[in-house]
């Protein structure tokens, strides 16, 4: 994937704000561009041996999605930034330990069950923060807007997957049980609290504090999970480490994601 | 996708012994008809729809598509009723010209465009008559 291309359609709006504004949607930014980025390459590696060919181009069209949702918040980025770096340098162009993406994404690709499991608690938590967008910043909001309308169908997709595996025999529901309690343990780290999240609030960048979007989320997790007799993911405390310290699988993965572009530094693609 | 029956991929492994075919139809754009684009193997109607969109939509190829549980498709196949072995040519418009007479009976009628019909006929898919 290439990631070059930046319109310059948000350039006014990021001139226009004053540095800590700018800082605390940097942030913003480069959360939820990292989450999508790196699920969304995790998801990737079931291209080929999903269990089956049409969930295998289900599975790979959708990760194709997250990684446009991440190209797409990558450029907004890169625009509010202003240093010199494009989309593919914010994407490509940094160690492990620099991403910011959740722990929740940190997990392992592992068996289907488990990469449900993963999708599922983060694509409701997505749309729990993607509805805690305010329109401080006109060109998130416009882009939130659109990005919503997509996920739409990813949860749709792993929700049917969830109720499939739960009730899909003892196996299937065993290995889901396990995979949700080793995922939920971690889910809630979507809604690490950000440095710049007062700012983010007063701007109206945000419209509800990250801590308001988790309890939506619960809610939402609550309405599918309870009647599957499913268990509800911990509630844990935000803490900075909720975005750092990240597992050996993210920096194998990492190694492969940026494999290409470290090949041949500074290569026109 | 396959054209064959679900029993080939049962062979591959998997979940394959639940899969049946789904019939997929697309529309190109709003009104069009509506036409074969092929099919999908899917556990169950839901899943059904959701691989028959991303073979068949995720391009924006499609306004609309009909997925269509094979089982449930009548087929009608039999030569003797679609292709009679006696001299049917009598039953053909060939060599008869209507297009004259049709617009001539058409400004007759002070009728434009012969899309009554056509337009009532439902090409949604929805399901009418009962609740929506």
């Amino acid at each position: 994937m290439t990631l070059s291309k930046v319109p310059s359609a948000a350039r006014e709006a990021a001139a226009k704000l004053d540095a800590p504004r700018r800082d605390a949607l940097a942030e913003l930014l480069l959360t939820m561009a990292d989450d999508e980025f790196v699920g969304g390459f995790m998801d990737s590696e079931w291209t080929g041996i999903a269990p089956i060919l049409e969930e295998d181009v289900a599975m790979s069209s959708i990760a194709q999605d997250e990684l446009g949702h991440a190209k797409a918040l990558y450029e907004l980025l890169a625009e509010v930034l202003d240093d010199g770096r494009d989309a593919d340098a914010i994407a490509y162009d940094r160690e492990p330990e620099a991403y910011r993406h959740a722990r929740l994404l940190d997990l392992p690709r592992g068996d289907w069950a488990d990469t449900i499991a993963r999708r599922f608690l983060y694509e409701l938590a997505d749309e729990a923060r993607l509805a805690s967008i305010g329109t401080g910043y006109g060109p998130l909001a416009d882009l939130v807007a659109k990005l919503r309308r997509e996920e739409r169908y990813h949860r749709m997709h792993v929700v049917a997957w969830v109720e499939r595996l739960a009730n899909g025999g003892r196996i299937a529901r065993g290995r889901l049980e396990a995979a949700l309690a080793v995922a939920a343990a971690v889910a809630p780290t979507v809604f690490t609290r950000l440095d710049g999240e007062p700012e983010l609030l007063r701007a109206g960048i945000l419209s509800r504090p990250l801590a308001a979007a988790d309890a939506a989320w619960r809610v939402d997790l609550t309405r599918i999970l309870v009647p599957l007799e499913l268990a509800l993911p911990p509630t844990i405390e935000h803490g900075p480490e909720g975005r750092a310290g990240h597992s050996d699988a993210f920096r194998w993965l990492w190694r492969e994601f940026t494999s290409v572009r470290r090949s041949e530094v500074g290569a026109a693609w | 996708m396959t054209d064959q029956p679900p029993a080939d991929r049962a062979l591959e492994g998997g979940p394959a012994g639940t899969l049946e075919p789904y019939e997929v139809f697309r529309q190109e754009k709003e009104g069009g008809p509506m036409i074969h684009g092929g099919n999908v193997l899917a556990p169950d109607a839901v899943l059904a729809v959701h691989y028959a969109r991303e073979m068949f939509g995720r391009r924006n190829e499609s306004t609309r598509l009909w997925v269509v549980r094979r089982a449930d498709v009548h087929v009608l196949d039999d030569p003797d009723l679609l292709d009679p072995p006696l001299d049917r040519s009598f039953k053909k418009p060939g060599g008869y010209v209507m297009r004259d007479k049709l617009a001539a009976a058409r400004g007759k009628a002070g009728t434009s465009k012969p899309g009554a019909r056509a337009a009532a006929h439902d090409t949604t898919g929805r399901r009418t008559g009962g609740e929506a």
